[in-house]
């Protein structure tokens, strides 16, 4: 049990330092000089001295090893850089957007699996019905709709045609609105993005959860259950949706990178300041420090989540200790 | 039962919040302007992203000595008059007596002599102080700057582009880049710094009722980070958007005033010297006939845009010469010209020594601001020169990379694209040359070998005389576009939209904003006498108070439901 935990733990830390040294390699193998790249669209006299300075500035006149070293070092003391295009430090930014992200993707996690879960449970009990037929239909072709398309159309029909939602940012610029008129403006901002994300995240909630509930509702206890005359509502989410619903608590580790790539559509084409708006700022300005730490912080806390998931599923189906 | 209450209780609570309009705001004359980036850094000098618009967020705030407007340029702003002494070749500045700065303190010749001497001390990227020596202080309100060499682009370069820094604010200041603090956003401009969010990507001005021109016709001004701007002004988010070229009419149909852009950005095919048989004059001028820049303007543009001048000054620049040297689109006077260099026509391709005319032409989404925008460019280019004989390699790389390739020259054509030709013909020389003791810029064809354009060039930067430098100015388009260090494609429209209701009336400014910025957002659109100017608008958006209708729809519809769920409850034994 103790060498279990020790090994994952040793697991863990190898995973962590192998993709944080990737993190810090991979920006550097990009092809020509990162300061030409990252500072050529800018309007400044480009002179040896400041290209020096640069240079300088970036550490990049270090050799690659110690580059790594003070990256490392860094890094343990909580410092992710300093984005000089935004001249602002890296953790600054992305704790600025962070919040912003939770909240969207934070909120359409939820409300996508309790959709999923609900829908995938009835999907399932009535399957090869109408309603199990229109439903999976409809949600097939919900799934094929990029969320990019889906944002698209909402901003559309809503906002351009109907004018009742607002287009843009996550609420109104200096407003005014205090308190609970604050919050409402932002509820009011929140309500586009979050239902096109709801909106493409559902569809693979409510195929696993209804492929799930198939074998489950076959299983002799679900038969047994019924004999006693327990209530219907009770066998399929008490009993059969409990035991459904183990390969979707995997699918919440895998997702959790959803939080920046699943999002950075969505929050482009809303311009909600989010982690992907950010990283789409990263990307397209060679922000290669703000990169660096998005990916870092990213990658801190896929692997995070995967722990609690790890350990929370022994919690949810004990047979997972047995199997080792 | 109970639950069912609850819940619909809940509802109605939240859907009540949601569908109700938020609490308004006093009444306030104010601008709203949408920009799809949002952070272009703090609206301070040396803050502010070395970008078009991120000097455009500063110069409300900060003023400069000279300025343009629609028509004319360089105009009176911190200086009311000037003159030029080529004796002694010096410009005296008699500044406006009534100027103070925004925390109340009086604009004095000082502070000019101060922002001379502080930003050669700390170079600012926008001005490049290398051909001024010193300013001195004449009288509280008069100063006098050397030059070390006389610089023919002074005025627009320096005068109508260095923001003038409060000395008594910046002389404590040792590190600019860092300066964020108390005082670091006073300036004697025409608005007051009131607020950045760098994570929203907005900004808001405040108009500052003493400043020496007059007081704004607006109390604020607001920039507003939108995923669509068009869509922000449609939906009444916004009193001010860029526009999509071809939603211009549709939208100047729905009561828009839509500007078009006057055409000083330019799409250039840049071409690698070093390599044959590109380095040859007449192969280059072979390639202009090869290429139909008007095919270009149509397909990649859909006819939004007009083919370039071979001289790289912008056609609708004051600078333009009249007899710029054109290439009518020929290919069969292009595979002549090919032909006499000694390449033999072999299965509709040239070759020479067995090997067939190949080049390669790096691609990339360059658009105006140095926004990613998708074209048709590569293919168009491919399809024209390999029309006449020429095959293509073409490589589509990511801007930075292409631009780190033609800034190491490993490349031999690529298409690239810049600003700023409306402009002082100064960018002739800085696109043209390599400029000694500064980095490669991927713009530039370093294309130094060119004597006649050298001398030209002397003149160009050095000539005091305006007619003599305008003359000089004329040779040098006509030497460039004949010699072609890099070959000009077409110029792109851009267009602007804004709400007329909103009482401001932008315009685009002669030769672009300072340097050339090609962004209709001068701050003198912003000033005037007042009358039935700054439209009173509620500062909650029309977006927020429209969703009553369907707020309520929603929960007529919620109340129903409850209601039958009741029902069917009660029904149940």
């Amino acid at each position: 049990m103790r060498n279990r935990a020790v090994k994952m733990v040793a697991a863990y830390l190898l995973t962590i330092l192998f993709l944080l040294f990737l993190n810090f390699l991979l920006p550097r193998l990009l092809p020509g000089d990162a300061i030409i790249a990252m500072y050529s669209g800018h309007e400044m006299a480009m002179t040896e001295e400041v290209y020096e300075e640069l240079v300088r500035m970036h550490g990049l006149d270090l050799p690659l090893h110690e580059q790594f070293l003070t990256y490392i070092t860094q890094l343990a003391h909580g410092d992710l850089g300093y984005s000089y295009i935004s001249n602002a430090p890296t953790a600054e930014l992305i704790m600025g957007a962070l919040p912003w992200t939770l909240l969207l993707v934070g909120t359409s996690f939820i409300l996508s699996a309790i959709a999923g879960i609900v829908l995938g449970v009835e999907s399932s009990w009535r399957r090869g019905g109408r309603f199990d037929r229109s439903l999976l239909t409809f949600m097939l072709l919900l799934d094929g709709i990029p969320s990019l398309a889906l944002g698209i159309m909402a901003l559309m029909i809503f906002c351009l045609h109907f004018g009742w939602f607002p287009s843009t940012g996550a609420m109104t610029p200096y407003s005014g609105a205090e308190g609970i008129g604050h919050i409402k403006d932002v509820l009011w901002h929140l309500v586009l993005p979050l239902a096109t994300l709801t909106l493409s995240m559902i569809p693979g909630d409510y195929l696993l959860i209804r492929n799930s509930m198939m074998l489950t509702i076959r299983e002799p206890y679900v038969l047994t259950a019924r004999a006693k005359g327990i209530k219907k509502r009770r066998i399929k989410y008490l009993h059969a949706a409990r035991n459904a619903i183990l390969p979707f608590s995997t699918r919440i580790g895998i997702r959790i990178a959803y939080i920046i790539t699943g999002a950075l559509f969505i929050e482009k084409i809303f311009a909600y300041p989010g982690l992907g708006c950010l990283t789409y700022s990263a990307i397209s300005n060679r922000d290669l420090p703000l990169m660096q730490g998005i990916l870092t912080v990213s990658v801190l806390i896929v692997l995070l989540i995967n722990i609690v998931v790890d350990m929370m599923y022994k919690k949810i189906d004990p047979r997972v200790e047995n199997a080792y | 039962m109970k639950r069912i209450l609850i819940a619909s209780v809940i509802v109605i609570v939240i859907g009540i919040c949601l569908f109700t309009p938020a609490t308004g705001a006093a009444a306030e004359r104010e601008i709203r302007i949408a920009d799809k980036t949002g952070d272009w850094g703090n609206p301070s000098p040396y803050l502010a992203y070395a970008r078009g618009p991120g000097y455009v967020r500063m110069h409300f705030i900060f003023d400069t000595l000279v300025w343009k407007n629609e028509t004319a340029g360089p105009i009176p702003l911190l200086a009311e008059d000037w003159k030029y002494s080529s004796e002694e070749d010096a410009y005296v500045f008699n500044l406006a007596e009534n100027a103070t700065w925004h925390d109340g303190e009086p604009v004095t010749a000082g502070d000019v002599a101060f922002t001379i001497a502080y930003m050669k001390e700390h170079p600012y990227g926008w001005t490049v102080l290398e051909s001024v020596d010193r300013a001195e202080v004449i009288g509280p309100h008069t100063v006098k700057i050397y030059m070390s060499s006389p610089y023919a682009p002074f005025m627009e370069d320096i005068g109508g582009t260095m923001p003038i820094l409060p000395e008594h604010i910046w002389k404590d200041v040792a590190n600019p880049m860092d300066f964020v603090g108390a005082g670091a956003f006073i300036g004697c401009g025409p608005f007051k710094y009131a607020d950045f969010n760098k994570e929203h990507g907005t900004y808001r001005y405040e108009a500052f009722d003493e400043y020496y021109l007059g007081t704004p016709t607006i109390d604020q001004l607001i920039y507003v980070k939108t995923g669509d701007p068009q869509m922000a002004l449609q939906n009444g988010e916004v009193d001010f958007a860029d526009v999509k070229p071809d939603m211009a009419d549709t939208i100047r149909e729905s009561g828009f005033v839509v500007i078009a852009g006057p055409h000083y950005w330019n799409k250039k095919l840049m071409i690698n010297h070093n390599r044959e048989p590109l380095d040859n004059i007449t192969f280059r001028q072979a390639l202009c006939y090869a290429i139909n820049q008007s095919e270009f303007v149509d397909k990649s543009l859909r006819g939004h845009g007009k083919p370039a001048s071979y001289g790289l000054i912008s056609s609708e620049s004051v600078w333009a010469s009249p007899d710029v040297p054109d290439y009518p689109y020929n290919p069969d006077k292009a595979r002549e010209m090919i032909s006499s260099l000694g390449y033999a026509w072999e299965d509709d391709v040239f070759t020479k020594d067995g090997k067939p005319l190949e080049l390669q032409v790096l691609i990339s989404m360059i658009g105006v601001g140095g926004q990613p925008t998708p074209d048709r460019d590569g293919e168009i280019l491919k399809n024209q020169l390999e029309k006449v004989g020429i095959l293509i390699d073409l490589t589509s790389l990511d801007t930075k990379v292409g631009d780190t390739k033609v800034v190491n020259q490993d490349f031999d054509l690529a298409i690239s694209g810049h600003g700023a030709i409306g402009g002082d013909p100064k960018i002739l020389y800085e696109m043209t040359v390599q400029v000694p003791g500064s980095k490669p810029s991927p713009n530039t064809a370093r294309y130094n070998e060119s004597e006649e354009l050298n001398h030209l060039f002397e003149d160009l930067l050095h000539e005091m005389d305006p007619e003599k430098r305008r003359a000089a100015v004329y040779e040098a388009q006509n030497v460039y576009a004949k010699e072609l260090p890099a070959i000009s494609l077409y110029y792109p429209t851009s267009y602007y939209a804004y709400d007329p209701d909103a009482g401001v009336e932008w315009f685009y400014t002669i030769g672009g904003i300072s340097k050339g910025i090609p962004i209709p957002q001068n701050k003198l659109a912003l000033l005037g006498d007042g009358d039935g100017m700054g439209a009173e608008t509620e500062t909650e958006t029309d977006a927020q108070a429209t969703p009553i209708a369907p707020g309520l729809a929603m929960i007529a519809v919620l109340m129903a439901f409850v209601i039958l769920q009741m029902k069917r409850s009660k029904r149940k034994p």
